[in-house]
């Protein structure tokens, strides 16, 4: 019964991530702020992290990443392998140091995401066009500030699922 | 306790992992496209599709009821105007159309130019990682999409597609840097390169570059394609110059372009899959080597 409910939750996990992809890439769902808009997926990935094992937690975290890869460019495995060690070590954290709850959830989300959306920066803007620093203020930070206001909701969506498929493992 | 973590199963499988994912972007990398993209595509294509064209729908109905009987009147004013204007002109290009075959005729010139090969496409993806308002189609090589193809709308060009998967493509929109097409200005028959830039594409602008010192584009001049480098067909419309402005680098000059389209809200395109001269003039058909044809021939 166990593994099946590992299954059925392993499950649900892919399926959410294949709905926040679509959501977040469908033109004109989402509002622009700034002309930015959210990167589902991030928030996602970050709290299912802080609910599952390591090794769980990178593969979701490599799944979410491989979605983002798709949406933006040709080029697989950046966003799959930040995500994916990002992942793995907030599982770790949680697991040796931290509670999980809504207000670490945040905190987790802020230097997690700031990391991930820094990163992005760095190797997929300021190496190859012009005015990086104009880039990071109106276009990297809004959008940052604009993921972070969907931490909490995804972390109480993944914390319900994982109570409603799971209840033996939480 | 840091000995224990590094002697684990998890950091060994963490280890395979990192070294699995560098491996997928060094093949991604050297050959572009990947079976694993166009597997992703199949998976998320059909659900992109549908959210997409729901929410176009719920977007036209809100912004219709939105509308009060007077903007509505106004509108249809406006469009009952503009639609007597065009008319006028149909009939004057009918006129020169017909006076130009019969020149034709008399000068016995003969002209086989077969017509651009279009396949008609839906925008289902605009990632909101893409600075430059980049977006994805539904159509993608098993519709006869390939890399380097133009994408154009009713108004006129919007981009090129960058990848393209089995069922999906990307487009990189004329927003972005890593885009450059050889332009024209048609009333001072002045070339240069289109291409995007991160400070005007909030703005949705874009720039014609390597524009002369002494240049007399001027505001409201129209530019369009020049065909040079074979990536894109000659004549299409691209925008209107906004401003002419001095180049930060040298002493060239640059015009800010307002494009012909809103290329940050684009629903459906087509794409050019064939066009009289493609490839010709041994040119590369693949992003950003337009300009250099530009360049080239200047």
């Amino acid at each position: 019964m166990r593994g099946f409910n590992r299954i059925v939750c392993c499950l649900a996990y892919i399926l959410e991530l294949l709905v926040l992809f679509t959501l977040q890439e469908t033109p004109g769902l989402l509002p622009a702020i700034y002309g930015a808009r959210p990167v589902l997926l991030l928030p996602a990935v970050v709290t299912i992290a802080m609910l599952q094992r390591e090794r769980s937690a990178m593969a979701f975290g490599v799944a979410g990443g491989l979605l983002c890869d798709f949406g933006l460019s040709g080029l697989l495995g950046f966003h799959a392998l930040v995500m994916g060690v990002v992942c793995f070590f907030i599982s770790i954290l949680v697991q040796t140091a931290m509670q999980v709850n809504l207000l670490t959830a945040v905190l987790t989300g802020v230097w997690a995401i700031g990391l991930m959306v820094f990163l992005q920066w760095l190797f997929l803007y300021y190496f190859a066009y012009s005015h990086p620093v104009y880039a990071l203020t109106h276009h990297y930070l809004p959008k940052y500030l604009y993921t972070l206001l969907f931490v909490p909701l995804a972390y109480l969506l993944n914390r319900g699922l994982t109570q409603a498929i799971a209840p033996q493992e939480s | 306790m840091v000995r224990d973590f590094l002697r684990s199963s998890s950091f060994k499988v963490l280890l395979i992992t990192v070294v699995v994912l560098l491996g997928l972007i060094l093949y991604t990398l050297s050959a572009g496209g990947s079976f694993l993209a166009s597997l992703l595509g199949f998976a998320s294509s059909p659900m992109q599709s549908v959210t997409a064209t729901v929410t176009e729908d719920v977007t036209e109905f809100l912004d219709l009821d939105g509308l009060s009987r007077d903007e509505l009147k106004q509108l249809v004013d406006s469009l009952l105007d503009s639609n007597a204007q065009l008319h006028q002109q149909l009939v004057d290009y009918e006129n020169i159309r017909q006076e130009n075959a019969q020149l034709k005729e008399q000068l016995n010139i003969t002209e086989q130019r077969s017509e651009n090969q279009l396949v008609a496409a839906s925008v289902i993806g605009r990632d909101p990682n893409d600075v430059f308002y980049g977006f994805s189609i539904d159509k993608g090589t098993l519709n006869g999409v390939s890399t380097g193809d133009p994408v154009i709308t009713s108004r006129g060009l919007v981009g090129v597609v960058s990848h393209a998967y089995a069922t999906t493509s990307l487009v990189s929109c004329l927003l972005s840097e890593d885009v450059s097409v050889a332009a024209v200005c048609v009333e001072r028959q002045e070339s240069g390169a289109v291409t995007g830039s991160v400070t005007l594409s909030a703005t949705g602008m874009i720039r014609m570059l390597y524009l002369s010192g002494d240049t007399q584009v001027q505001p409201g001049d129209v530019v369009v394609t020049s065909g040079a480098g074979a990536a894109y067909p000659k004549d299409i419309l691209i925008g209107e110059v906004e401003r002419v402005e001095k180049s930060e680098n040298d002493i060239s000059h640059y015009a800010v372009i307002r494009p012909s389209e809103d290329l940050t809200d684009i629903r459906d395109v087509f794409v050019i899959v064939d066009f009289p001269g493609k490839g010709e003039e041994g040119a590369q058909v693949d992003v950003g080597t337009d300009a250099q044809g530009q360049e080239d021939t200047e």
